[in-house]
């Protein structure tokens, strides 16, 4: 990076091609709606180029990256306020495992955690997103959120719990749906 | 270690963060309390259901997308430089003119109407003229000047009847009215300053024929040497050759005073 803010912009190809893939994810999770998070890489790395004379020669590229990538989903945020991108079923769960039943059971249950995350409050879904996908420390996130590093895991203590409740919740209203099917099945029966 | 500290801890048990001694206290306060175990145990299975949630990957066309952008980035870069002021000075303003015939006559007719209105609007303004009000205002103080002096000339006081006829010299061009009050004055007012000062007035007004026929009719009537004198002079001064009978009367008068007689003497042979 230190080459790009020096004048070497044709570098950024090689930090894009190591970063975009951890900043797409961020952005899918953080939203859910895949073209939105496409057009936030771009304009991330858009911002880098922009503001590449701000890169100080002991920053560390990660934090600085993810200082520009919140912007960017704020100002984002701002600007289509209101639109509900989550989708209610979920992204696709790939398929591995040699047992069908098992697997469905466990793309269901996928499902719902990811459905149980997308109902958290943004502020509750950044820390565990943070944390959980993109292995950052409790000390980086706190300096990334510029806040204390006690507030960082007192908030991910509380997003995991509303996180358990809102998927026993999600669970309980699928298992009811369940029965319900089940019971209407054998009647036509 | 109670178990609001342990669930304070929670954070940091999930991603496996926990440090001596306090890993040891969680651990043994976890295998104590069935509450604080289900709770741990609980989020930890969740945590654990979370990575399962696999990573978003992008499509292709988003390197091809960057690729673009940082083209555009560069080229405009090495264009920044090699651009002057003024070719961005012509840009700037080519991107204000149209490009229509019609819009472009339109444009140049509206700033020649902006610029015929300002010049309009900032022309310098004509010197103040003397107007009716200022014209009118001096007609009333010449008025009321003369009206102080005909007021004053009435007057029981001589010295306020003096201050009348000093009045009338303020007067440059006095209506009939107060020359006649000034004659009046010469003819008939018992104190000799006063009718001197009425000569001295009438003297700046001697174009006039009612005063120059007056002073001559007065000249035939005062009885006071200084008037007659005063007069006199003023009827040699003035030229006036209806004068001269009267002149010729007082020579020939015995009974005048003597000074009289003998300046009457030298403005008859003046005039004649």
């Amino acid at each position: 990076m230190l080459a790009v803010r020096d004048g070497d912009v044709g570098k950024l190809g090689a930090l894009f091609d190591r970063h975009h893939r951890v900043l797409f994810d961020y952005f899918v999770r953080m939203t859910g709606d895949r073209a939105g998070a496409e057009d936030l890489v771009q304009d991330v790395f858009f911002r880098m180029l922009k503001y590449r004379k701000t890169y100080r020669d002991d920053s560390r590229f990660t934090a600085w990256m993810f200082h520009i990538a919140r912007n960017a989903r704020i100002d984002h945020h701002k600007k289509r306020k209101g639109e509900v991108m989550f989708p209610e079923e979920g992204m696709e769960i790939p398929s591995r495992s040699p047992f069908p039943n098992q697997e469905l059971e466990q793309q269901q249950e996928t499902a719902l955690v990811q459905r149980a995350l997308h109902k958290l409050s943004e502020e509750k879904r950044e820390v565990l997103v943070l944390s959980r996908y993109q292995d950052m420390k409790y000390e980086q996130i706190a300096e990334l959120l510029g806040c204390e590093v006690g507030t960082v895991k007192v908030r991910v203590h509380r997003a995991m719990r509303e996180l358990r409740e809102v998927f026993f919740k999600l669970s309980g209203e699928k298992a009811s749906w369940n029965a319900k099917k089940s019971e209407t099945s054998l009647r036509i029966i | 270690m109670e178990c609001e500290e342990v669930r304070d801890q929670f954070a940091d048990y999930l991603i496996d963060n926990l440090q001596e001694p306090a890993r040891l206290e969680v651990r043994n306060h976890l295998a104590a309390c069935e509450s604080c175990r289900s709770e741990a145990e609980g989020l930890k299975t969740l945590w654990a259901k979370l990575g399962a949630i696999p990573a978003a990957q992008p499509g292709p066309e988003l390197r091809a997308r960057f690729q673009v952008m940082l083209e555009a980035y560069r080229h405009g870069l090495d264009e920044a430089p090699s651009r002057s002021w003024r070719q961005s000075m012509n840009e700037w303003l080519a991107g204000w003119w149209p490009s229509q015939p019609v819009l472009q006559f339109g444009l140049t007719l509206a700033l020649l109407v902006v610029g015929l209105v300002a010049g309009w609007r900032l022309r310098p303004e004509p010197a103040v003229q003397p107007n009716g009000e200022i014209t009118e205002l001096r007609g009333e103080l010449h008025q009321m000047r003369q009206m102080v002096a005909l007021s004053l000339m009435q007057q029981q006081s001589a010295s306020e009847r003096l201050k009348g006829v000093s009045w009338s010299y303020q007067l440059k061009q006095p209506d009939g009215e107060v020359l006649i009050a000034l004659l009046d004055t010469l003819m008939h007012d018992q104190n000799v300053n006063v009718r001197l000062a009425a000569v001295d007035a009438l003297r700046q007004f001697g174009g006039q024929p009612v005063v120059r026929n007056g002073v001559v009719e007065a000249l035939g009537r005062q009885d006071s040497p200084m008037v007659q004198v005063a007069l006199i002079d003023l009827v040699v001064d003035l030229k006036e050759k209806e004068s001269v009978d009267t002149l010729r009367k007082l020579t020939q008068n015995e009974k005048l005073n003597e000074a009289v007689r003998t300046r009457a003497q030298r403005g008859l042979q003046e005039l004649e």
